[in-house]
């Protein structure tokens, strides 16, 4: 198989980049970083550069799409022209149509829609930067800007990508090692339920691998979800309480 | 029964608040018997239910709270009252004639009470409690910056007051009317209500209010 000729492993046991196994790209989050929306956030995972802003609850527009006893969540997920190595074209692609789906539907499964009749919240994910994961990387930087823009919800989530390369289960793949590695699986999930949110698999896994590699995500998740709530109680922690 | 949160302190959606499912307040939820957060916000008990008050989010009308809104639609039976944002409140009146006497054009601002609020909307006062604003400046700030700015038993909005000279008339849902002698207290009240805008929740913010006014009011527009 031409897959396997490529080498995602060095000789020392890391990978190409020179990570462990069971380990994460240098991870940045940002919250509160666009001024004209209600709430937004920024992640960064190793090369993986993602903006998302939340706007909302608002009038839906049209206005017969309006649901009378919850709100809409619309979900754009989008990359720039200059986020790949061959400029990709405006507009939204199929993969990009199919994405926001399911970005959309992980991230309503925590989201108190039903608090605001008749409106709609619309998240914009757009990624700066491709690097592997980014749609991962969009739902961690989606839920941090719903929560930022005060949206009741029940849990923020966290995903990240596990993938198969050379034989060895690993996490966080990037671009090259989804690219010639043998599976890629996204998962997302929301820690506080315990619940997956979202799950994809690409490629191929037996049974006993496929639940390593949800025990890998999972370990993941798990970093991600801490920094995410760090870097929210980093935006807000200049806020004193006597105030109010 | 336990309590997982020291008062006032910062929680963020899906931390755990109390073990009591009973004592869900506004701001959480409840999960197999126990309270969690659902917003960013200070964790507070407030007739012995936990509570989270937000620091971000939109308007939630409460019977009771003085509001400013614009003219939206003028039907036969009422108005439509825009409260900014995505809300719409109704002021339904049953007397033909008297919507007529009362005559509200659309864009008119007018200052009312919210009589109820529900799943069918938002219904305002009739009468004397729905009265027009008929001159001032008209600004918006976040909602959820109303109470800092009215400060501990309106100790912040008296002092704008008595130091801009102007009058200032306050919507719970975030709009503001400025209505002043002089253009100087005017700027320096609308100045004033950007700074605690913008850096509510910062310690020592009345002082830097008081400064900020005094300068402006001697002249030196910055």
């Amino acid at each position: 198989m031409k897959s396997n000729e490529v080498k995602l492993i060095r000789e020392d046991g890391r990978r190409l980049d020179g990570r462990a196994f069971d380990e994460l790209r240098p991870l940045k989050i940002e919250v509160g970083v666009l001024e004209k929306c209600d709430g937004s956030a920024y992640v960064e995972l190793g090369k993986t550069k993602v903006y998302a802003a939340v706007f909302g609850p608002r009038e839906v527009h049209p206005k017969h799409l309006a649901l009378a006893d919850r709100a809409i969540l619309n979900c754009r997920y989008h990359m720039a022209s200059f986020s790949v190595d061959e400029r990709k074209p405006l507009g939204m692609t199929r993969r990009e149509i199919e994405l926001s789906k399911v970005i959309r539907e992980a991230l309503e499964s925590v989201v108190f829609l039903e608090e605001f009749p008749r409106t709609c919240i619309d998240v914009y994910i757009e990624v700066i930067q491709a690097d592997g994961g980014t749609r991962t990387a969009g739902i961690t930087a989606g839920s941090l800007a719903l929560a930022e823009a005060g949206i009741p919800m029940i849990d923020l989530v966290a995903g990240v990508a596990v993938g198969k390369i050379n034989g060895h289960l690993v996490l966080d793949i990037s671009d090259i090692e989804d690219k010639y590695g043998e599976a890629d699986m996204p998962v997302a999930m929301a820690p506080r339920l315990n619940s997956i949110v979202l799950l994809q698999l690409n490629g191929r896994l037996t049974g006993e691998e496929f639940k390593n590699a949800l025990e890998l995500a999972k370990k993941g998740i798990m970093e991600i979800y801490q920094q995410q709530r760090e870097a929210l109680r980093r935006k807000y922690s200049g806020i004193s309480a006597e105030e109010v | 029964m336990p309590l997982y949160f020291s008062e006032k302190e910062i929680v963020l959606p899906g931390q755990l608040l109390s073990d009591n499912g009973r004592r869900s307040g506004e701001g959480t939820y409840v999960l197999d018997g126990k309270v969690y957060a659902a917003v960013i916000g200070l964790a507070t008990i407030k007739n012995e239910k936990v509570c989270v008050i937000p620091l971000k989010g939109v308007y939630n009308p409460q019977v009771g709270d003085k509001v400013i809104g614009i003219i939206a639609e003028v039907k036969p039976n009422g108005y439509e009252v825009s409260l900014g944002k995505h809300l719409f409140a109704t002021v339904k009146i049953p007397d033909k004639r008297e919507v007529q006497a009362m005559n509200f054009k659309i864009g008119d601002v007018i200052y009312g009470v919210v009589k109820e609020s529900g799943l069918r909307g938002v219904f305002l006062e009739t009468g004397d409690k729905l009265k027009k604003i008929t001159s001032g400046l008209l600004i918006m700030i976040h909602p959820s910056k109303i109470p800092r700015l009215i400060g501990r038993r309106g100790s912040m909005i008296n002092m704008l007051k008595k130091e801009t000279g102007c009058e200032l008339i306050i919507g719970k849902n975030g709009y503001i009317v400025i209505r002043g002698d002089n253009p100087l207290g005017e700027f320096a009240a609308l100045s004033a209500i950007k700074l605690i805008e913008r850096e509510a929740h910062s310690q020592g913010l009345t002082e830097r209010v008081g400064k900020l006014i005094k300068k402006i009011m001697q002249g030196a527009v910055s």
